[in-house]
């Protein structure tokens, strides 16, 4: 394990922590799904560099491509959830508890 | 909703689960079940009720935390292998990360929280579609990278499945609720089957999105939502009602109907793997299921609730709405069991 | 050079930390500017610069100023930084952890591991990401429209989201 892969792996780990464990707002939430995605990124992008294979250089592209659809996705759903729970504290997305 | 945007959503839908099933490289197959997590979101909301808009966070959260774990194991892979296709995975380490990040996908056991809630916020047709349809690519996944799979894991999430299936589903009068704790405990008998029998894993798909849609669409059509509804329901529709009744209990796995095929063939393919203990657990499992699907035709159709009125069929304006997919898919979810070999003989590959 | 990518990878996995350690979403999106600073740094150092650059100006050109501004819609009256006790708690649990992780590793990082920098082995007038990421215009055409199709979705999925209708309590976002 070098010391590259060691620091994207456990920026990964720590963003799905940090995601699963204690998230306050929503919007901290998106956030680590991006701390996750940029480290996807960085993963790939390190991936080709590394064994040089070029014609793979499109994929990170094509992963921030999506990453930032699921990031305004994610930004359009907090914009709805404000407006209809009027906060954005994930505590309070609790109406379909049983 | 514009038709015309409905339409994009439609064929993105379609898109996506195409794009999955289409491809042999992780990254294609990434970018099929984001863009069938995007096109749904919006159906989802549809509504913009508050009920809706709080389910669709709910699963756009679990569904992109999946997908991100899929990409990062397959990232590990390619890092240690070298290797990008699909059915060609040999680390173990990063295909559990796969199974496990697949079984949030789909709602298997450990991770099934958000399904019944989820499904509780959304309108029935959506729901059927988030049950049926977008199990789809998922379970494509799970079929290639199967044979490398860890048998224990695999028997592990599928026995917690069923009972977690039968045991949330003891005390609840919502439908849609109901329906997704069914849908936990029949995902976990595909599960529990498919490193040994990847056939029979696709028949119980196939026979669970059948006899789910017949569910779904008679809910529907008797426009329920909780099981008090359902009581009067016989005043309304009485045929219905009544086949309703047999759709429920063959997704209780009940012998003369459609259901029982799967169970059976699953519980004898457990004891030919010499597994007698988890073929009678997994059946053990399946009458906590079978409760609440009789409560609910007791409930039913077995049931006339009191009421004042002496009318037996209320005053109702006539249905325009097209009974061609319910009644072909009634017919399938009762009456396909004299067909298993044939069927069998189909799925075989 | 190599104590400048270590650096970077340091800053990578901190601001991380910084993101992760439950901050409010102010903080918590400057952890992600320097995360992405930093690995910025980390693929120049790897002779990854049209990537590099893309990353930087995508972050923080564009998705980062969104972030800020729907920081502001989540705004508190106090919001908790670093010092504070639950997430200066949080921040030194990951932070040995990750320590006691590293240090399991430790013996197995040899020395030509640490870093792998370009030395410019010969004179070349492209990068080898530079040509990749053109290559998507001519063998990629299939995923390029892909993409392009996903962004149009996107766009629809949105504007569908945060359609006003009448339901809700704030009208002001």
């Amino acid at each position: 394990m070098t010391p590259v892969h060691f620091s994207f792996t456990s920026t990964f780990i720590l963003g799905l922590m940090g995601l699963a464990f204690h998230r306050t707002h929503l919007l901290s939430a998106l956030l680590c799904l991006e701390g996750m995605m940029l480290s996807l990124f960085i993963a790939l992008s390190l991936w080709t560099l590394q064994l040089e294979a070029t014609a793979y250089s499109a994929a990170p592209m094509l992963l921030l491509a999506f990453s930032a659809c699921e990031a305004s996705v994610g930004l359009a759903l907090l914009v709805a959830t404000a407006r209809t729970h009027g906060t954005d504290h994930l505590q309070s997305l609790n109406l379909l508890q049983c | 909703m514009n038709p015309y945007v409905l339409t994009i959503f439609l064929l993105s839908l379609g898109l996506g689960t195409t794009l999955t099933f289409a491809s042999s490289h992780w990254l294609l197959a990434w970018m099929g079940l984001e863009i069938n997590t995007l096109a749904i979101i919006p159906l989802m909301a549809q509504q913009h009720h508050p009920r809706a808009v709080e389910a669709t966070t709910k699963y756009f959260l679990t569904q992109a935390t999946a997908a991100a774990v899929i990409l990062f194991a397959t990232t590990l892979n390619a890092w240690s292998t070298g290797e990008w296709a699909i059915h060609q995975m040999s680390s173990p380490a990063t295909i559990t990360i796969i199974m496990l990040a697949l079984s949030l996908k789909l709602g298997l056991a450990p991770t099934h929280f958000w399904l019944p809630e989820v499904l509780q916020g959304l309108n029935l047709t959506t729901g059927l579609i988030l049950s049926t349809w977008q199990k789809l690519a998922p379970f494509a996944l799970l079929l290639q990278i199967s044979p490398a799979l860890n048998s224990h894991l695999l028997i592990t999430i599928g026995l917690l499945s069923t009972f977690v299936g039968g045991w949330g589903g003891l005390n609840q009068t919502q439908l849609r609720k109901i329906l997704a704790y069914s849908s936990i405990a029949h995902l976990g008998w595909m599960v529990m089957i498919v490193k040994f029998a990847p056939s029979l894993t696709l028949l119980s798909l196939l026979i669970y999105i059948l006899m789910t849609t017949t569910a779904f669409l008679t809910f529907k059509t008797l426009s329920s939502t909780t099981m008090n509804i359902l009581a009067t329901s016989w005043t309304k529709t009485p045929v219905i009602t009544a086949l309703a009744a047999l759709a429920l209990l063959s997704l209780g796995g009940l012998p003369p109907l459609t259901g029982f095929m799967p169970k059976w063939l699953i519980l004898q393919e457990l004891v030919k793997q010499q597994l007698p203990l988890l073929a009678t657990l997994a059946a053990l499992s399946a009458l906590l299921s079978l409760y609440f699907y009789l409560r609910l035709c007791y409930a039913m159709a077995l049931t006339s609730s009191p009421n004042t009125l002496t009318a037996l069929l209320p005053w109702r304006l006539t249905q325009n709405t097209n009974p061609l997919l319910l009644s072909a898919t009634s017919m399938f979810s009762l009456m396909l069991l004299p067909l298993t070999p044939t069927i069998m003989t189909l799925l075989t590959y | 050079m190599a104590y400048f990518v270590s650096l970077f990878l340091l800053g990578l996995v901190l601001g991380l930390v910084a993101v992760a350690s439950n901050p409010a979403p102010y903080f918590a999106a400057l952890g992600l500017v320097v995360a992405a600073g930093a690995g910025c740094g980390v693929l120049v150092g790897h002779g990854g610069s049209f990537l590099s650059l893309v990353l930087f100006l995508i972050y923080l050109g564009g998705m980062l100023v969104v972030f800020a501004y729907s920081a502001a819609l989540a705004a508190e009256p106090f919001p908790e930084a670093w010092g504070d006790r639950s997430v200066l708690g949080y921040v030194l649990v990951y932070v040995l952890g990750l320590l006691v992780i590293a240090s399991w590793f430790w013996g197995g990082w040899y020395e030509g591991g640490w870093v792998v920098v370009d030395e410019f082995k010969e004179l070349v007038i492209l990068r080898g990401d530079t040509n990749g990421v053109a290559m998507m215009y001519s063998s990629g055409g299939g995923l390029l429209v892909l993409c392009a199709w996903v962004l149009l979705l996107t766009l629809f999925v949105v504007l569908e989201l945060t359609r006003g209708l009448s339901r809700g309590a704030l009208r002001a976002v």
